[in-house]
């Protein structure tokens, strides 16, 4: 073993241990953006990545549907209560609707449009092994248009926002991390308050929206919306729905424990929006 | 004699490709695995880098340390060179045990590999989460690094006798003559 201390194989081991702490530095000087080597790398692996998460998530259903029954019936039947509910409501909106219309007519109101430009459609390669807050990886990146801190989105929600990016591919932080906070409000209760998530609520899959008043009407059910505060995200896109509200441990505030409107850990394809009214680049 | 020589050479060289080919499909197929799906999966990397790095000789195992590092870093969204490092160490510290002081036996692989992954998954506790500062931080140990331990320990079983298979059929006869000597003659 002496013998080894002193051999050129020892020189040789040590020499590729420091050339690795370089790339590490380096890989931590350039932030957000991937390493070309390393984009090129993941390109080439993305297709047998995505026939992997493929076969995985078959697994997963199959065992989750066997494993699930009885909550999925219940949860069926709560789901057809909630449709009724909804579409009682629905017939109030539609009502309420066509009367604001005639009333914008009359006043002369235009309502500036919901301006939003997305993506071409981002296949989810997969997802970063044992993070708890469930970040995933996309095929597309910067030549595709995509830009660091670009939302991420789904037809039903806020998924996230990319935090890392290459040329070909990036990888988005969910709004389960603790690592972001967006500014957020309800479109009924106008309460409003920053979102976050938690180590404890992620395992739940749930994110908490924090700094509310204690007084706060929020309930169960209602819809929390990205409030387009701090010019990273779009006003007025869907986040999630309102679980529990319960106060802090302070007593001065509540939260309101929020489910995501996507299920982040089961994902397929998502869309960037690259690019919105009010766009400012920051990190959240 | 020589034409004899010549063949048992090629032999040699034709098994050494055949078992570095199937050591790397080995890790391929590791890193695979371990980037499918959302749940906790255990660290195939580890337990495959550490049994071939007991099968061959020090800067042959650094290689297989690089190679399943960076692998690791990319499945894992850790900071590039981040386990490389500690998985160099650690396969040319096993090779060279494996040389100098302990036999090839399941139970020192499983020692071995047990330190190998607590301090990885430590290193991993404190960097990524105990130093930020999050909530309940105590909550991602024992929801995510104790049961992907433990399903990287158990998975060390099917990995050890997987390469250690690979390594006796790709032996040379030479090899082979000298294991049976040790072990008649230890």
């Amino acid at each position: 073993m002496g013998n080894f201390l002193k051999s050129t194989k020892c020189k040789i081991i040590l020499f590729i241990l420091a050339l690795l702490t370089g790339v590490m530095v380096y890989a931590l000087s350039v932030g957000g953006y991937t390493i070309r080597t390393v984009d090129i790398f993941k390109t080439l692996t993305a297709p047998f990545q995505r026939a992997s998460s493929a076969i995985a998530q078959r697994v997963e259903y199959t065992l989750d549907v066997y494993r699930d029954a009885e909550k999925n019936y219940e949860d069926n039947r709560a789901v057809r209560r909630e449709v009724a509910r909804l579409n009682k409501a629905l017939a109030d909106y539609d009502r309420t609707r066509s009367r604001l219309e005639e009333l914008e007519a009359f006043v002369g109101i235009k309502e500036a449009d919901f301006d939003l430009t997305l993506s071409s459609p981002c296949k989810v390669v997969g997802y970063v092994a044992n993070d708890p807050f469930g970040s995933f990886m996309i095929d597309r990146g910067t030549k595709d248009g995509l830009s660091l801190w670009d939302p991420i989105v789904t037809e039903l929600g806020l998924v996230g926002v990319i935090s890392e990016i290459g040329e070909e591919n990036a990888t988005v932080t969910t709004i389960l991390s603790p690592d972001l906070s967006i500014a957020a409000y309800c479109g009924t209760t106008r309460d409003v308050g920053i979102l976050t998530g938690s180590v404890a609520l992620a395992m739940d899959g749930t994110c908490k929206l924090q700094y509310l008043d204690k007084e706060t009407l929020l309930e169960d059910g209602k819809v929390i919306m990205t409030s387009g505060e701090n010019g990273l995200f779009p006003r007025g896109y869907v986040i999630g729905y309102v679980r529990s509200v319960q106060p802090d441990d302070s007593g001065m505030t509540a939260y309101a424990v929020i489910e995501p409107a996507e299920d982040l850990l089961h994902l397929d394809m998502v869309a960037a929006i690259t690019g919105f009214t009010g766009k400012e680049v920051e990190t959240p | 004699m020589t034409v004899n020589s010549k063949v048992s050479g090629g032999r040699y060289v034709a098994l050494q490709v055949v078992k570095w080919i199937l050591f790397a499909l080995l890790l391929a197929v590791c890193f695979l695995v371990q980037t499918a799906g959302s749940t906790v999966k255990p660290l195939l990397l580890i337990p495959a880098a550490l049994c071939i790095a007991a099968h061959t000789g020090e800067i042959p195992a650094m290689a297989v340390g690089v190679i399943s590092g960076l692998l690791l870093d990319l499945a894992c969204g850790k900071l590039l060179g981040y386990n490389a490092i500690w998985l160099v160490v650690c396969c040319v510290t096993v090779s060279l045990l494996h040389s100098y002081l302990l036999q090839e036996k399941l139970v020192n692989m499983i020692l071995l590999c047990a330190v190998c992954t607590a301090v990885q998954g430590y290193l991993d506790y404190v960097f990524y989460y105990a130093i930020w500062g999050y909530e309940d931080v105590s909550l991602v140990y024992r929801h995510v690094m104790l049961p992907s331990g433990i399903m990287t320990m158990v998975a060390l079983l099917p990995i050890y006798l997987l390469v250690r298979s690979i390594a006796r059929r790709c032996a040379s006869r030479r090899t082979h003559e000298l294991e049976k000597t040790i072990v008649r003659d230890p």
